[in-house]
């Protein structure tokens, strides 16, 4: 829930107020809880209207979707000199094809530096795509929930997660490469 | 344009066969397919050529295990100080 | 109405992981390609979907044609094709890739073509049959246009035609 605040305001001190409010906020609230959502969405959309409040009291009114910006997301999913170039008669397929995951054994898979460089690929994501990639993914809301509480598109959801998943998945071909080639 | 929409764009012979999508078109689009968003002949080009392709079969699994193994890192514990004034906020809270 | 799926080892659905038992009726409330439904081949539809296991399925309920399959509401495996096998997938390939060494023994000048040949052969002799007829139907059209494609992924249908009897 941290995590979420921290998107809407300047820093980690007011984003800890935020929580705390945000939680009063849902025990006063309980009882008009009607379960159209569930009670985690409910919670964090709960959170998230009283982080924005907050941002905009702080003179923080940017709206999500340019939290974080586009530019640096024009980066390629993928290297472009994995595939082969155009003329070649395999054009765009795999030159270098990644690792299978499989060839790794699975202690390999599940230690720490795997977990490690996952982490780390997240704290270097914008903000939005953190907040995106967390909701689904950590947390285990759907893309429906993630919409609701971040009051985004579902178009607008699913390229942010995209985009984090993306560099995710590159974080760890890039550590199965690694173990490969050791 | 950058090279990725171009090729999204699929400029150039018309493909009209869904199994001559590429590798590099796959990796823009395999997300969409994990989270079941793609238009029915798309899935089904994606597919056909997972069904031949090793390479993107493995991007697929690797897209996959990271989004499990995102799951499992630990979230920012919170700090013990703010921990007890939530705690304490929640035990005096009294219903109005 | 009878038609064809492909399984990996073990009944297992390729994309979606699930395991048939045979026999048992699989039901879905629904038939929407590439959604939900019991997904089939098909007899042209086979070159596109080689897998480990080659299965005869009977389909019921409502049945849909799209694309490159059929999807019904409901179905079960009848049979397994016991002639498909690696040695016959084998055969497949290396006839895929024949006829793409044809192609190109009768345009020699034509390198891209030869190349294409090579890459069939190369992948037939790993064991990559469906990456082989891939190629063939590729060579076929970089030779012979898309009528050229389609008379390759026709004799890839011919070959099944064969196998099934």
């Amino acid at each position: 829930m941290l995590r979420v605040a921290m998107m809407f305001v300047s820093s980690r001190a007011v984003a800890e107020e935020v929580v705390q409010e945000a939680w009063l906020g849902v025990l006063k609230g309980l009882d008009r809880f009607e379960g159209r959502s569930s009670l985690k969405t409910w919670i964090f959309r709960i959170l998230t209207n009283t982080a924005k409040t907050r941002g905009e009291r702080e003179g923080r009114s940017v709206p999500f979707s340019s939290l974080g910006g586009d530019a640096g997301d024009d980066e390629a999913p993928v290297d472009a000199d994995r595939f082969f170039g155009d003329g070649h008669r395999w054009a765009g397929h795999w030159a270098s094809s990644p690792r299978n995951p499989r060839d790794v054994p699975e202690e390999r898979l599940l230690a720490d530096e795997a977990r490690q460089r996952i982490a780390a690929a997240i704290e270097t994501l914008p903000e939005n795509q953190r907040a995106v990639i967390t909701l689904r993914d950590v947390d285990g809301f759907d893309a429906d929930e993630a919409c609701e509480i971040l009051g985004i598109s579902e178009v607008n959801q699913r390229v942010l997660l995209h985009r984090a998943r993306t560099k995710v998945r590159s974080a760890l071909g890039q550590y199965l490469d690694e173990e490969a080639a050791a | 344009m950058k090279w990725w929409q171009w090729s999204r764009r699929r400029s150039g012979p018309p493909q009209s066969r869904p199994e001559d999508i590429s590798c590099r078109e796959i990796v823009l689009i395999v997300n969409d397919y994990v989270e079941g968003a793609l238009p029915v002949d798309e899935r089904e080009a994606v597919e056909m050529h997972l069904n031949l392709c090793d390479g993107c079969t493995d991007y697929l699994d690797q897209l996959r295990i990271s989004i499990e193994l995102t799951g499992e890192v630990p979230t920012d514990p919170l700090a013990p100080e703010f921990e007890e004034e939530l705690c304490f906020a929640f035990r005096s809270f009294t219903r109005p | 109405m009878t038609a064809y799926k492909f399984l990996r080892a073990g009944s297992v659905g390729p994309f979606t992981g699930f395991r048939w038992e045979p026999g048992q009726w699989v039901e879905t409330d629904r038939a929407a390609p590439c959604e939900t439904g019991v997904h089939a081949c098909r007899v042209d539809d086979l070159p596109y979907w080689c897998s480990d296991e080659l299965w005869e399925i009977e389909l019921d309920g409502d049945v849909v044609s799209a694309g490159y399959k059929v999807v019904a509401s409901r179905g079960r495996l009848v049979r397994r094709v016991e002639a498909w096998h690696k040695v016959a997938a084998q055969e497949l390939a290396d006839a895929a890739a024949a006829r793409s060494r044809g192609l190109s023994d009768a345009k020699p000048r034509d390198a891209m073509l030869r190349a294409y040949a090579e890459d069939a052969e190369r992948r037939a002799g790993q064991g990559k049959v469906y990456v082989a007829t891939f190629i063939a139907a590729v060579a076929a059209e970089h030779a012979g246009g898309p009528p050229g494609r389609d008379a390759e992924r026709a004799a890839q249908v011919d070959w099944f035609r064969r196998l099934l009897g």
